[in-house]
């Protein structure tokens, strides 16, 4: 394992995804919630047991005018490099202010 | 038919199942009805492989061949649902797969499936053809429709039925 030394060390995967998202989305709210556990027997798992799959919901006011669709994908592409190291799956919730009711 | 075509391309493409009216029973019909519960650590079915359930590995895209284009506009027309999941219908690999499959039954759609598991070329070519990195992939008339959480939400609101409704009329 390696130890995070500092400031700008090792960063989480779920804290790398925040930085992200809150950057590009701007988001309201932000909620990240790590359910690798939920998928532990899951064949797609097995060394790298950690931060494969996490449910994200995003109240951004760069969804408004948007498609499901769209914002989906618009989460998908802030979070690409880690699709492609990892991530084996993430659960989206992506709203507006105005849907979300806040 | 999709298969007929597909048989003299370049990349064979494994039908996974002949298209057929999905079964309702009433078990399903009650799972589905009831709130979605995501079970995903049940999956694992005697035909599980392990390790072909791996994440994207793909590297920086590259761009979509055009003949895997052409191949899966063919695909994604030859029925009016379509899913891309991993596994079969009756085997699903993955929650989310499974979870889409049971939906498109309770709402008693013909669809066809393609495993995605057991063809790593459409695997890496769907990603791009769609935009879209996971899977399963839905699509109705020909469309992209969504994954499995867009799938759950436009079931719960009654879109998904509407879009289906629309396309089995057209």
């Amino acid at each position: 394992m390696m130890a995070s030394r500092g400031t700008g060390a090792v960063l989480s995967r779920a804290a790398r995804m925040r930085q992200k998202l809150q950057s590009a989305l701007e988001a309201n709210v932000l909620d990240i919630e790590d359910v690798s556990y939920q998928h532990a027997g899951h064949a797609a798992v097995k060394d790298n047991a950690n931060e494969t799959h996490f449910n994200i919901r995003v109240i951004s006011s760069k969804f408004e005018g948007q498609s499901l669709v769209k914002r989906h994908r618009m989460v998908y592409d802030l979070l690409n490099d880690e699709l492609n190291s990892g991530l084996h799956a993430i659960s989206i919730v992506a709203k507006t202010p105005k849907e979300s009711g806040s | 038919m999709a298969a007929a075509s597909l048989a003299g391309s370049s990349l064979p493409l494994p039908v996974s199942e002949r298209p057929r009216t999905a079964r309702v029973s009433a078990f399903s019909r009650a799972r589905a009805a009831s709130p979605m519960t995501w079970r995903v650590v049940s999956i694992g079915s005697p035909r599980a492989r392990s390790g072909r359930c791996v994440a994207a590995a793909a590297g920086g895209g590259g761009g979509l061949a055009p003949a895997m284009r052409e191949t899966l506009d063919k695909v994604v027309t030859s029925n009016k649902v379509v899913l891309f999941m991993k596994g079969t219908k009756d085997f699903p690999q993955c929650g989310f797969s499974h979870t889409v499959v049971q939906i498109l039954r309770s709402l008693d759609v013909p669809f066809e499936t393609l495993d995605v598991l057991a063809n790593e070329a459409l695997r890496q070519g769907l990603k791009e053809y769609s935009s879209w990195p996971t899977f399963p992939q839905l699509y109705i008339d020909g469309e992209f429709f969504g994954g499995c959480d867009i799938t759950v939400e436009a079931y719960k609101s009654g879109e998904l039925q509407e879009t289906l409704e629309k396309a089995m009329c057209s």
